[in-house]
C-alpha cells in the first residue's frame, strides 16, 4: 500500500505537464507502465495543441485497475485486457490503445547476432526448465547452420508482475499445452527453473552478464539498447524478426469486431509476416460515469490520439492502432453515459 | 583507627627504635645510600635481588606520573608502597608488568629488570611475563565464571595441567594457599561473584597464585574490604612470601607497618625514601616521609 | 461547611502548620506526576496494542487463504499466482538459508573486528575505524543490493561459473545480507565488549593469557548478553531484508533445495508481488506477512530462551 502510494507520488511527480496546467483541464490516469512513453509523448503534444494537460501515473496495470474501481482516476489503463465478466462486474470498458510486442533476447557467445532461431514449443520448453543445454537436439533441429555451444541455459524472467510476463506466458501457453498446464498464463508466474530480475532493464542487464542466458523484454527495450535477439517461427510456420511492421501484420488479422469487450490477445496470429508475441495496452473506464466533462476531456484526448498519434508511437518504437479498429472504438464510445444516462460521445 | 591498632603502632615503632640502638637524628645525617637501595636493610636474613627499578621516568600522554624512580625489591619479601592519592603507586606497580602497555597514551624510560632481565627489552613477550608476575586488584573481580574455573582457566591455558586430576590438584593447592579451601570445597562450581567480597578477594590471590608467578602485585587489596577480611588478607600476605615476592600499595599505615618489609613512599611521581619498614616508620628519613606518616600531610 | 470539605479534600497534603501556597503546590505537583505516569503508562501500552493490532489485521486479512488451505499454503512448492497456487515452502526456506548464511559468516568477522576494535588497536585508528563501522551500519540496505547486483553477483559468477552460473541465488543473498549486518554485530559487540570493567580485563592479562585466552575467557562470558542480543538483531535484520535481497536472489518461486541456485525469500517475494497484487493473492500474501512476522519472533524467543538457559547453567 504504501509502496504504491509512493509510487504513485513519483510518477505524479514526474508528470510535470500535469502539474503545469491548472486543474480543471487536466486529466487523470493510473496503470500500465509499458505504455507510459508513449502516453507522456501523447500528453506533451497535446498539451502543445490544445493546452489541457495529462496527470499519468505509471503504477503498473494492477494498480491501475484499482484505480479505476475505486474512480479515483477517469481512466485505468492495464496491459493485460480484463474479461467481459470482469469488466461488467465493475461496469467497466475496455479498448486497445496503442501495439507493442515482446522480444525474446539472449547471451550466446559464439553464435551470429539476431541470427538464432526458435519456435514457440522449444521457448516454452527452455523457460519450463526442460532444455537445459543450447546444444540441445531441439534447438539444433531449429539451427542446422549454427555450430551451438553446450553453455547452459540460464532462462531470466521478469520478477514482479507485468503485462511483459502477461504476453510472454499467454504465447507460450497458446503453442505448448503441457506449458498451459503446469505453468500457465499470467502477470505472476512461478518459473521452475531460471532468474528473476526487475524490470526491462534488470532482464536485459541480467542477460548480458550470464553467458547463456535467454530473456524477454519489450520491443521497444530491445530495439534501443541494440539487444542480440531471437527470430521466431509464427503460427504460418514463418521466422520473422520483432519489428513494426511484423506487429502490425499480426494485428492486422485481428478480429475485433468479434471479440467482446475488445478481449483480444494478439499472440500467435495467423500471416506470413506475423509476430507471434504481438499484443495491446488497453484503457478502461467507467461505462457510467460521474463527471461527464472530464469523461468527454480525457475520450477527445484518445480520439486525437488515435487521429495525430501514430508518428509519436512509431518513433518510439510502439504500434498504433490500425484505423479501423479506432473507429469501431470511437462507436463503442456510446456507450458511455452522464449521471442522468445520457450519451457523452461525441 | 581504634586504641589497639594504635597500641600495636606504637610498640612496634618503641621495639624497633629500641633494637636499632644508636638513633640518628632524623634527616640531619642521614646516608646517602646507593641508588635504589633501602636506607636500611633487614639484616636478619639474607635476601636476594627480585627486581630493579633504575631511572624509571612514565607520561600518560604529557602528562609525567613517574619521574626517575629507582628501587631494589628483594625476593620473598613484601614491599609496601605507600603514598597520597595520585602519586604513581599503581602506576609504578603497572610498570612492573608491563600492564600499561594496554594504555596507548603511555610512555616509559629507564630499566625495569626481573631476575636480571628487562622486561621492556625488544624481544621480552609480554605474555610470557606476565605469567611470572601474578596481579590483585582494589576491588574484588572474579571472572563470570565459577569457583572451580576462576582458578584453572590461566592454567589451563598456560598447558600447566593436562591431565583433570592433576588440574583438580591445582585448584585445590592454590585454595588452600590463599586460605579459601575450607569455604568453598562443597562449592566449587557455583559462580565466583557467589562470594563474599573478602572470599572474592582471596579468590582473585587464588586466582593469580595458580600460575605459581615469581611476583604478585597488589593494588590496594583490602581497601574494599571490612576488618576481619583485612585481617585474613593479611595474614596470608605473610604466608605466602615465602613463596613469592610481594608488592603491595597500601593506604594502611598499620597494614604496612604490620606485613611489610620494607616500604617506599611516593610522593607526586617521586620516590622519596625506601626504607626497611620498621626504621621507615620509627625513624623516617626525610620530612616528607614522616609527615605523611604521622597524618600531617595527604 | 464549604471550607470544611476543602480542608477534607486536601488532608492528604495538609499537615500541620501548612500553609495554603504550600498545599497548592504540592496539589499541584502530584497532579502533574500523576498526569506524567498515566501517560507513560499509556505509552506502553500503545506498543502492546501496536502489535497485537498488527498480528489481528494480518491474521484477518490473511484468513481466506489460511482457512482454505492453511496445510497447502506452509507445504505447497511453488508460488504461482496465475494459478492459484500458493506455496511458501520457497519463500520460508529462502529466508531461512540466507538469513543462516549471512549470521554464519557474520557472526565470526564481526566478533574479529570487534576484538580487534576494543584490544588491538593503535589508538589512532581506533576513532576512524569505529565511526568507519558506524556509517556502514547506517547505510541503506538498497546499496548494499546495488552493490550485491552490480560487484558481487558478477564476482562470484566469474570466480564460480558452475556453481553461480547467473551470479545470482541464495548464497549470493545470504552474502550481501552478512556484509549488510556485519556492521551492524560489530558495532553492537564493540560496544558491549566496551563495558567490560578495565580491571576484569587486566586482571585476565595479569595472569598471562594472550588476547585470545582474554577474549574468550573472560570478555565473552561477561557480555554474552549484549553480544547475543546484536546477534539476534542482525539476524532479524536479515530476516526482514527486502530490496537487497531481491535484487540479488533469483527471484524463483519453486522450491529448490539448494543453496547456491536460485530462490526467493519472503520479503522479497511480498516486495515483487504486492503492489500489483489482489483477491487471493493479496490475501496469500499477507498470509506470507503474518509468517515472516511469527519466524522473525519465534527466533527472537528462542534466542531469548537460550541465553536464559545459558545464564542459568552458569549460575
Ligand atoms: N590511564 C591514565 N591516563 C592518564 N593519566 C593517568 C592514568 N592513570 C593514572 N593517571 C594519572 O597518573 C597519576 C598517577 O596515578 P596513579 O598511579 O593511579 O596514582 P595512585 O595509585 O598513587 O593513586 C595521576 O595523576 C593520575 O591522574
Ligand atoms: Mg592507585
Amino acid at each position: 500500500m504504501l509502496k504504491t502510494s509512493c509510487s504513485a507520488l513519483l510518477a505524479g511527480v514526474l508528470a510535470l505537464h500535469g502539474i503545469q496546467a491548472s486543474a480543471q483541464e487536466t486529466m487523470t490516469g493510473a496503470g500500465a507502465t509499458f505504455p507510459y512513453p508513449v502516453y507522456s509523448q501523447w500528453a506533451d503534444d497535446y498539451q502543445d495543441a490544445k493546452g489541457i494537460g495529462l496527470n499519468y501515473q505509471a503504477i503498473g496495470s494492477g494498480g491501475g485497475i484499482k484505480q479505476i474501481t475505486a474512480k479515483t482516476v477517469t481512466f485505468g489503463a492495464s496491459d493485460a485486457p480484463l474479461k467481459k465478466d470482469e469488466l461488467d462486474e465493475h461496469g467497466l470498458m475496455q479498448w486497445p490503445m496503442i501495439m507493442g510486442g515482446v522480444v525474446p533476447v539472449l547471451n550466446l557467445p559464439g553464435t551470429e547476432k539476431n541470427s538464432l532461431k526458435l519456435d514457440g514449443e522449444t521457448l516454452a520448453d527452455i523457460y519450463a526448465g526442460k532444455i537445459t543445454h543450447w546444444d540441445d537436439a531441439a534447438i539444433a533441429d531449429l539451427n542446422p547452420d549454427v555450430d551451438l555451444p553446450d553453455t547452459a541455459i540460464t532462462p531470466v524472467y521478469r520478477a514482479e508482475g507485468s503485462g511483459t510476463n502477461f504476453l510472454f506466458t499467454h504465447y507460450l501457453s497458446q503453442v505448448n499445452d503441457e506449458f498451459a498446464d503446469t505453468i500457465g498464463e499470467g502477470k505472476s508466474v512461478a518459473w521452475p527453473a531460471g532468474v528473476g530480475a526487475k524490470a526491462n532493464a534488470g532482464v536485459a542487464k541480467q542477460v548480458a552478464e550470464t553467458e547463456g542466458a535467454i530473456g524477454y523484454v519489450e520491443f521497444a527495450y530491445a530495439k534501443q539498447n541494440d539487444l542480440d535477439h531471437i527470430r521466431l517461427r509464427n503460427h504460418d510456420g514463418e521466422y520473422v524478426e520483432p519489428s513494426s511492421d511484423s506487429f502490425k501484420a499480426a494485428a492486422a488479422n485481428a478480429d475485433w469486431s468479434n471479440a467482446p469487450g475488445f478481449y483480444l490477445v494478439l499472440t500467435d496470429q495467423v500471416g506470413a509476416d506475423s509476430w507471434p508475441i504481438t499484443g495491446a495496452s488497453f484503457i478502461l473506464m467507467h461505462k457510467q460515469v460521474e463527471d461527464p466533462a472530464a469523461a468527454k476531456r480525457v475520450l477527445e484526448f484518445f480520439d486525437w490520439a488515435y487521429a495525430n498519434g501514430g508518428d509519436a508511437a512509431n518513433e518510439l518504437d510502439y504500434v498504433p492502432m490500425p484505423e479501423n479498429v479506432a473507429d469501431q472504438v470511437r462507436d463503442s464510445w456510446g456507450d458511455i453515459e452522464g449521471p442522468q444516462g445520457e450519451s457523452i460521445w461525441p | 583507627m581504634n586504641d589497639t591498632t594504635l597500641q600495636n603502632f606504637q610498640t612496634q615503632q618503641d621495639s624497633s627504635t629500641a633494637s636499632e640502638g644508636a638513633v640518628r637524628g632524623p634527616y640531619s645525617e642521614a646516608p646517602t645510600p646507593d641508588k635504589g637501595q633501602p636506607v636500611t636493610r633487614n639484616e636478619s636474613v639474607e635476601e636476594n635481588l627480585s627486581v630493579r627499578v633504575r631511572d624509571l621516568s612514565l607520561w600518560y600522554g604529557e602528562h609525567q606520573a613517574l619521574d626517575d624512580i629507582s628501587i631494589d625489591i628483594f625476593a620473598n619479601t613484601v614491599t609496601a608502597l605507600i603514598g597520597p592519592s595520585g602519586c604513581g603507586k599503581s602506576t609504578f606497580l603497572r610498570c612492573l608488568n608491563r600492564m600499561n602497555d594496554l594504555i596507548s597514551s603511555v610512555s616509559i624510560k629507564g630499566l625495569v629488570e626481573m631476575d636480571g632481565r628487562d622486561v621492556n627489552a625488544r624481544g621480552m613477550d609480554e605474555v610470557a611475563l606476565r605469567r611470572r608476575v601474578g596481579m590483585v586488584f582494589q576491588k574484588p573481580n572474579p571472572f563470570p565464571k565459577s569457583i572451580y574455573e576462576n582458578v584453572a582457566y590461566a592454567p589451563r591455558m598456560h598447558d600447566m595441567v593436562s591431565r583433570k586430576a592433576d588440574q583438580d590438584e591445582l585448584v585445590e593447592r592454590a585454595l588452600r594457599d590463599a586460605g579459601l579451601w575450607n569455604e568453598v570445597k562443597d562449592k566449587l562450581y557455583e559462580p565466583g561473584t557467589s562470594l563474599s567480597g573478602g572470599q572474592q578477594q582471596r579468590l582473585c590471590i587464588a586466582r593469580a597464585i595458580a600460575v605459581r608467578p615469581d611476583v604478585i602485585l597488589m593494588d590496594e587489596p583490602t581497601s574494599a574490604l571490612d576488618p576481619i577480611s583485612t585481617a585474613t588478607i593479611e595474614d596470608l600476605m605473610d604466608k605466602l612470601k615465602q613463596d613469592f615476592t610481594i608488592v603491595t600499595v597500601t593506604h594502611n599505615m598499620q597494614q604496612a607497618a604490620r606485613v611489610a618489609d620494607y616500604t617506599a613512599f611516593f610522593h607526586l611521581g617521586e620516590m622519596i625514601e625506601y626504607n626497611a619498614t620498621k626504621q621507615m616508620f620509627a625513624n623516617p628519613h626525610t620530612k616528607k616521609a614522616e609527615d605523611y606518616i604521622t597524618g600531617r600531610y595527604g | 461547611m464549604h471550607v470544611s470539605t476543602k480542608r477534607l479534600a486536601s488532608s492528604r497534603f495538609a499537615f500541620p502548620g501548612a500553609s495554603d501556597k504550600e498545599i497548592r503546590i504540592l496539589k499541584r505537583n502530584a497532579l502533574i506526576d500523576r498526569a506524567f505516569e498515566r501517560s507513560t503508562q499509556a505509552f506502553a501500552l500503545a506498543v502492546l496494542l501496536l502489535l497485537g493490532a498488527i498480528l489481528v489485521s494480518l491474521c484477518v486479512s490473511s484468513w481466506d487463504t489460511l482457512s482454505a488451505h492453511a496445510v497447502d499454503f506452509l507445504t505447497g512448492d511453488r508460488w504461482a499466482a496465475n494459478m492459484e497456487m500458493f506455496g511458501a515452502l520457497p519463500a520460508i526456506y529462502g529466508t531461512l538459508v540466507t538469513s543462516l548464511i549471512a549470521v554464519a559468516i557474520a557472526v565470526p568477522v564481526s566478533f574479529g573486528i570487534a576484538i580487534f576494535l576494543t584490544e588491538k588497536c593503535p589508538e589512532i585508528l581506533r576513532r576512524p575505524l569505529g565511526i568507519t563501522v558506524e556509517l556502514l551500519a547506517g547505510i541503506p540496505s538498497i546499496i548494499y543490493g546495488m552493490w550485491g547486483v552490480e560487484m558481487l553477483a558478477p564476482f562470484l559468477n566469474h570466480i564460480f561459473p558452475d556453481l553461480f552460473p547467473a551470479g545470482s541465488g541464495l548464497a549470493t543473498a545470504g552474502l550481501v545480507l552478512a556484509i549488510m549486518i556485519i556492521p551492524f554485530i560489530t558495532a553492537i559487540s564493540r560496544d558491549v565488549m566496551l563495558t567490560v570493567p578495565p580491571i576484569t580485563r587486566e586482571s585476565a592479562y595479569g595472569l598471562g593469557c594472550t588476547t585470545w585466552e582474554v577474549v574468550r575467557g573472560v570478555i565473552f562470558p561477561t557480555v554474552r548478553h549484549g553480544m547475543m542480543g546484536g546477534v539476534v538483531l542482525g539476524l532479524g535484520r536479515a530476516l526482514g531484508e527486502t530490496m537487497a535481497v531481491t535484487f540479488v536472489i533469483g527471484n524463483n518461486l519453486f522450491f529448490h533445495p539448494t543453496i547456491t541456485g536460485q530462490g526467493t525469500s519472503i520479503a522479497a517475494l511480498i516486495a515483487n508481488q504486492f503492489p500489483e497484487a489482489d483477491g487471493a493473492q493479496r490475501s496469500a500474501l499477507l498470509a506470507l506477512g503474518l509468517v515472516l512476522f511469527l519466524i522473525t519472533f519465534a527466533v527472537l524467543a528462542t534466542a531469548r530462551y537460550m541465553l536464559n538457559r545459558i545464564e542459568r547453567r552458569a549460575a
